[in-house]
């Protein structure tokens, strides 16, 4: 088991429901074999650049703990995914869930 | 030659801590990493602002020599600057 940070980036035009229906089919594989210990919507944000005709794109980042199974697993779901434009998940071995970057406007 | 060498090695963090108008070109203006002090921010590539500062404006990666950043923490920047582009953060 180790820790991983794991961020989706969604296409700007998705309704709350399916943002909502993406965090829950996602955090369901997760759960099999892992535990999601933070969950952040970081909301809609301008991206640098085009991808893949997206000015914008809606951002949910997980905080978890679980095998490289699972992660493979996801990881695989996500590049056929067609609502999904990029994700990153990076590696770590301790979690800091205080600090919130994003999302401390509101 | 090899006491050349000494010698800069020496005065790389000399006493000169000021610009004057007359300095040797020897001596070398010393400036400590800003990341790797005492209650300086984290490197994460969630962190912005922080690595906007260390970019520029095209948004290539600014070398160590003219940030005067040390070199472990430049390997972290560099690594978490990549991670920001991926995501289109950067």
């Amino acid at each position: 088991m180790a820790f991983y940070e794991h961020t989706i980036v969604g296409k700007q035009d998705l309704s709350e429901k399916e943002v909502e229906s993406l965090i829950s089919k996602y955090s369901k594989i997760i759960d099999k074999s892992g535990k999601i210990l933070k969950t952040e919507k970081w909301g809609l944000l301008n991206l640098a650049n085009k991808i893949k005709k997206n000015k914008k794109g809606i951002f949910v980042h997980f905080k978890m703990e679980s095998e490289g199974k699972v992660i493979k697993e996801i990881e695989k779901l996500l590049s056929i995914d067609a609502n999904v434009i990029r994700f990153l998940t990076v590696k770590y071995n301790k979690l800091d869930l205080e600090n919130e970057y994003f999302g401390l406007k509101k | 030659m090899r006491r050349d060498k000494k010698n800069k090695k020496g005065k790389k963090f000399g006493s000169q801590n000021k610009l004057t108008l007359f300095q040797k070109p020897e001596m070398k203006f010393g400036r400590s990493c800003p990341l790797s002090q005492k209650n300086s921010p984290v490197v994460d590539y969630k962190n912005i602002k922080l690595l906007k500062r260390y970019t520029s404006d095209t948004g290539k990666i600014l070398p160590s020599r003219i940030t005067s950043v040390s070199q472990f923490k430049q390997r972290e920047l560099s690594t978490a600057i990549k991670r920001a582009k991926v995501l289109g953060l950067i």
